[in-house]
């Protein structure tokens, strides 16, 4: 009998979250916020990351560009036969590619050439070659689209094909001869892939340049070793590993989720407005209140036992509550206004797929971020309270 | 049995200030005894009183109830101690306003966690004995000033203590009201309970019920 749950204990707790409504909403809605935020914080960047990371995995190992008092500039073809020659390099191919900018939408493509008889430098055009009939894509001067690009020409009225605007100023007709799949949504969802002829075309690109060269080494170790080595050869390159890649969208990752960072500052402010004007003190009626139960006869730990099931219903209730919401938001929804901070490497502001990673570190994580916090700092002052002679309290 | 021995009690009110609420008291208390602490305000009868409750702890003395040093009981001890043996009537009531009738009455039982129906049991005998069934789910904070007081004795009995104690009961009552509470005092006192009162209400003078009247005067007994 002594260990069953007072269910009185219970039932007044729930009674004293219920008296004082005003202030119980109040910190229901800051820590269903609190929790919200954070959980859907991590939630993203956890999907995220992993986009991340499957998406550096496919990136060339080396790329070389050519630069101007440091600015890119197009780099000439022949230096693909001279990489070649370098030991260790298994093989290099010449890219032809540009960032096109829909001013309709107000978004950046990224326009890819890829050969037909060309090894290729990511899986997913291996796929669209084996998949599409690249010389009819040539001749019938089509191109491949990623989702996001589909749906923003869509938007846009372009069902069939795609007018690029040239540099001088006539248009280029593009059929869309399909929409192509990715390994990972970042990496597909604002590419357009199609014949390097009409990219030159499109971009204004000589036959003799290219974009960038991109190598490929057979045995990683000694990438930075060819990366020397081409710099011996080209003194007006930059050479970027994957390695380099990998630290740049880090860093813009990791930018982006600052700004959030900030936002998350704020709401856990005022979380901590909330502890601090509880553990500052209770107000007179909390206080007189602790005072009568102690002289009707409840002890100390009566007292906090009791204090300790009103946080926990009230900080527990407000956890599901935003972890709840966050799932809704993050997966279901797909975490409107907080993907845009996160997403889009060239603005595309297109439907990018979270993937749904279910992580209960997360949950535990933001759990003992915030409950036993508020207990704390629930029982903290009551416990101060409740050790005072009964009689000072109510006098 | 209650013993007050060498009673003093003072209050620091700053480093260099001291209030001398009761000196040196002695005074003991029979099973069944009705006394009233009668003095002027301020004299020390609340003192008494919250001394006799182990509200509070003297700064000298001992208090003794049935033979146990209740000055020297542990905080928690002395929850149980009030628990068990002591109804304390307070002046200002001291209910828990945003509560129901019932919920207040029966707030001496929650930490007992007893089976519900002896809840129920406890709770309609005292409701009925003082006159306040009809009230159950009325908040107290709506309720009249001698319904509130018929809630706080309720309250006070529901775990029918040995010792009963009520501090200016009639303090914040009308004339007829107050009549009614000495109704109910002589009905407790029937009941064969050890009850402690501190007032300066003439009406209490002269009950043939009351079995003393003790003078408190700065902190003192005067026989
Ligand atoms: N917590 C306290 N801090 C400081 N002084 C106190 C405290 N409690 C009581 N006193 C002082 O002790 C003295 C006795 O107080 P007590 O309340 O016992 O008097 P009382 O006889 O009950 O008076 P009243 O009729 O006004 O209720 C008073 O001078 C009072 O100011
Ligand atoms: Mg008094």
């Amino acid at each position: 009998m002594k260990n069953k749950i007072n269910v009185y204990l219970i039932e007044y707790a729930i009674n004293a979250i219920l008296r004082q409504k005003s202030k119980s909403f109040f910190i229901v809605f800051v820590f269903t916020l609190l929790t919200f935020l954070l959980t859907s914080v991590f939630f993203i960047t956890n999907s995220i990351r992993y986009e991340l990371d499957s998406t550096v995995d496919t990136l060339p190992q080396i790329i070389v560009q050519k630069i101007k008092a440091g600015r890119h500039y197009d780099i000439d073809v022949d230096a693909v036969d001279n990489i070649l020659e370098i030991a260790g390099v298994s093989d290099a191919v010449a890219r032809v590619w540009g960032y096109y900018y829909f001013a309709n939408a107000g978004v950046n493509f990224s326009v890819v050439g890829i050969e037909q008889y060309e090894n290729q430098y990511k899986n997913s055009f291996d796929k669209i070659a084996s998949k599409f009939d690249l010389s009819e894509i040539d001749s019938k001067v089509s191109m491949v689209v990623g989702h996001g690009v589909k749906e923003t020409m869509h938007d846009s009225y372009y069902k069939e094909y795609f007018n690029f605007i040239k540099p001088d100023g006539t248009l280029k007709r593009v059929n869309i001869a399909g929409v192509f799949e990715a390994d990972t949504q970042l990496e597909s969802n604002d590419v357009i892939v199609m014949s390097k002829d009409t990219i030159r075309e499109i971009f204004d690109i000589d036959e003799s340049k290219a974009t960038d060269i991109v190598v490929k080494v057979a045995n990683p170790e000694e990438i930075p070793m060819v990366v020397s080595k081409i710099k011996l050869i080209y003194p007006d390159t930059r050479i970027i590993s994957s390695e380099d890649l990998k630290v740049s969208y880090q860093n813009i990752f990791d930018y982006k989720s600052g700004i959030f960072l900030a936002l998350f500052i704020i709401s856990l402010f005022t979380f901590f407005i909330i502890i601090y004007d509880k553990s500052s003190g209770l107000s007179s009626e909390e206080k007189r209140e602790i005072g009568i139960l102690k002289a009707i006869g409840w002890r100390v730990d009566d007292v906090l036992k009791e204090k300790f099931y009103e946080s926990f219903i009230i900080s527990f209730f407000a956890y599901t509550l935003g972890v709840g919401f966050s799932f809704a938001y993050v997966y279901i929804f797909q975490a409107p206004i907080l993907q845009n901070i996160f997403v889009g490497y060239s603005q595309l502001k297109t439907s990018f797929e979270l993937p749904f990673i279910f992580d209960l570190q997360t949950l535990f994580l933001v759990f003992f971020l915030s409950v036993p916090i508020y207990i704390a700092a629930t029982i903290i002052p009551s416990w101060k309270v409740a050790t005072l002679e009964a009689d000072e309290v109510i006098r | 049995m209650i013993e007050l021995k060498n009673i003093t009690k003072t209050y620091e009110l700053n480093k260099n200030d001291k209030v001398v609420a009761l000196d040196n008291v002695n005074l003991t208390i029979n099973e069944g005894e009705l006394v009233v602490l009668k003095g002027a305000s301020g004299s020390g009868k609340s003192t008494i009183l919250s001394l006799i409750a182990a509200l509070s702890k003297p700064t000298s003395g001992e208090v003794i109830v049935d033979n146990k040093k209740i000055s020297k009981l542990p905080d928690n001890f002395a929850s149980v101690y009030r628990r068990d043996n002591i109804g304390f009537i307070f002046q200002k009531y001291n209910l828990i306003p945003t509560l129901s009738v019932k919920e207040n009455i029966i707030l001496p039982l929650v930490p007992l966690n007893p089976p519900a129906n002896e809840i129920v049991e406890k709770l309609d005998r005292v409701a009925k004995m003082f006159n306040i069934s009809h009230k159950k789910d009325a908040i107290v904070r709506n309720l009249s000033g001698g319904e509130q007081q018929r809630v706080a004795i309720a309250r006070a009995n529901v775990n029918d203590p040995k010792i009963l104690i009520a501090d200016e009961p009639t303090a914040n009552l009308d004339e007829k009201l107050s009549l009614n509470f000495i109704e109910i005092l002589r009905e407790l006192k029937a009941l064969n309970k050890t009850i402690v009162i501190a007032t300066h209400d003439p009406l209490f003078f002269d009950l043939d019920f009351v079995d003393r009247e003790i003078q408190v005067h700065n902190g003192k007994i005067i026989l």
